[in-house]
């Protein structure tokens, strides 16, 4: 049906990017994780010795476990956040237009930006939740919000949490896309709008949250920003997660082969993870009959 | 019932955009006024701030920089991701495998991959260079815009290929002449997710490069927080200088930018 020749031309452009930037960084990836190499010196091959030295590092233990909060944090308050936002914008109260510019426009601001703001915001003299608790007389819950072993960690995802947005808008899209006989048809049965929504919206939104748990799954994956920013993973390795777990190991500690030894175990967990949420989405969609 | 919706979303609003109003109020302020008085307005609406840091900080230069790269990392990506996709209109031999090949790369956490780029970088003689960054950017964004392109050519109905193959036009003529220009929508979305993405990326921006000329803004907003660690007020302008470029061309576009986030994420 179509020429080689032209396969080639159009296809090998694409093709050689993906080997150049995901096939051969993921081999090469392979390879460093097995040396012992400070990104000078000669490599020494050291076999699995990097992996073995990951998993008896209590800070990479932590660092797992906070990007499984990450991802924790996407799945039960920040994609819930987005969808209530988008069940109400959806019933089109006054304003909705404009509520929903405003909700999105944090989301296409850089997350450097944003880390840089709230650390201020939580800033122990200087930020606003401080000021704010003084001012309404709640001086004793004032605190050094991102330095405090016991609030460190939520208050470094708490931006992530509120700036739902761009969940929100793909839960709008969809819920625009539902049909309205549906509706009419429950307001003649005499539904109220919870109603409504609870046996007609959220049921149709499955590939919605789908879409949504993919994209923030990729998110908490790759974040670094907040802490980096915010609390450069302390106080005491507390809010450090496995981007700048490997960061660290790179840039501070040059052990380059621990560092990769840590980002295939990252790309590890996140198909693990992924593979998880999709034989979920599938076996829920079998329950449903779809 | 409905007075209480309308408070949940002034609320909600105030929680995420209160921030950003403080932030631009202390940039008129004093340090000390700032410290004395973290929510009152500043006694003098001083543009001081500004100015020191425009002075004192080549911003034009960070904002070059990023646009260059953001620019030409997505005309790059989005030429590769759409020649690939329309070879896949057609049917050959492990077509699925290609694709998969392609695409696959959307699940893969790249800053896993931060020693392979430093070094592939360094080696084809690009680091420290706008042009280093933008090839990473691109080969990242490849996988997510040969999806959205090649989801969007799947709904062009193939009689329009057909029909043009049957007028005597060959496989470059109906690219050029018949797919291309259909396939605009798909391309336009595809452009906005990686504009915004290159834009605000920075980790590599950050490992790639080490001098000033190349810097990013999102990489001169991490040393504003350094450099000027006892002047807030100074600080926070820097801020406020490199987002407002962002805000203003999300307050002309908001509509077709939220229209083309979606798009590309729910097809």
């Amino acid at each position: 049906m179509i020429a080689k020749r032209h396969i080639v031309l159009y296809l090998m452009p694409a093709v050689i990017f993906t080997l150049l930037f995901f096939v051969f960084p993921l081999l090469y990836a392979g390879y460093i994780s097995l040396q012992q190499w400070n990104g000078i010196n000669e490599m020494v091959y050291v076999g699995l010795d990097n992996f073995g030295l990951v998993f008896h590092d209590p800070v990479f233990k932590k660092a797992v476990i906070n990007t499984l909060l990450w991802i924790c944090c996407a799945v039960f308050l920040h994609i819930p956040f987005g969808l209530l936002l988008a069940l109400i914008l959806a019933r089109k109260p006054r304003g909705w237009k404009v509520f929903r510019v405003l909700f999105v426009l944090p989301n296409v601001i850089s997350t450097t930006a944003i880390a840089f703001l709230w650390y201020f915001v939580l800033h122990v003299n200087l930020g606003l939740v401080n000021n704010l608790l003084k001012m309404i007389g709640l001086d004793s819950l004032t605190r050094p919000w991102l330095a405090d072993v016991r609030t460190a960690l939520f208050a470094h995802q708490l931006p992530f949490i509120i700036y739902a947005g761009l969940t929100m808008v793909i839960f709008l899209t969809r819920i625009s896309a539902i049909p309205s006989e549906l509706y009419e048809a429950a307001e003649i049965e005499g539904a109220t709008n919870w109603q409504k929504d609870w046996y007609i919206t959220i049921p149709l939104l499955k590939s919605a949250v789908l879409i949504n748990m993919i994209l923030n799954l990729t998110f908490c994956l790759r974040m670094f920003e907040y802490p980096f920013l915010m609390t450069g993973g302390g106080p005491a390795n507390e809010t450090v997660n496995l981007g700048l777990y490997m960061f660290r190991e790179m840039i501070t500690a040059g052990r380059y082969g621990v560092a990769m030894a840590a980002g295939l175990l990252t790309i590890g967990i996140g198909a693990a993870v992924m593979g998880t949420i999709l034989a979920l989405g599938r076996m829920t969609n079998r329950r449903a009959g779809i | 019932m409905k007075w209480m919706r309308s408070l949940f979303l002034y609320a909600v609003g105030t929680v995420m955009l209160a921030p950003f109003l403080w932030m631009i109020l202390a940039t008129f302020k004093t340090n000390r006024e700032l410290f004395a008085s973290p929510f009152g307005l500043p006694e003098h609406w001083l543009l001081d701030n500004y100015a020191a840091v425009l002075s004192r900080h080549p911003v034009s230069v960070y904002f070059y920089n990023s646009l260059i790269i953001a620019a030409v990392s997505t005309l790059l990506a989005l030429l590769l991701a759409t020649l690939a996709s329309y070879i896949f209109t057609y049917t050959f031999r492990w077509r699925t495998g290609w694709q998969l090949l392609l695409v696959g790369g959307i699940l893969v956490p790249t800053n896993a991959f931060m020693v392979p780029y430093y070094y592939l970088i360094n080696w084809i003689g690009f680091y420290d260079s706008l042009i280093g960054i933008a090839l990473v950017y691109a080969g990242i964004s490849l996988p997510l815009s040969v999806l959205i392109i090649k989801n969007y050519m799947d709904t062009i109905p193939p009689e329009l290929a057909e029909a043009a193959f049957m007028d005597g036009a060959g496989v470059h003529r109906t690219f050029t002449r018949v797919i291309l220009p259909i396939s605009y929508p798909g391309i336009v979305t595809a452009s906005i997710f990686l504009m915004i993405t290159a834009w605000n990326e920075l980790l590599y921006a950050n490992l790639l490069t080490q001098s000033e000329g190349t810097r990013t803004l999102q990489v001169a907003i991490r040393f504003f927080l350094t450099t000027f660690q006892a002047n807030y007020p100074q600080a926070f302008a820097a801020m406020i200088l490199a987002i407002v470029p962002t805000v203003v061309i999300y307050a002309l576009l908001s509509e077709k930018i939220i229209g083309g986030l979606t798009a590309g994420a729910v097809k």
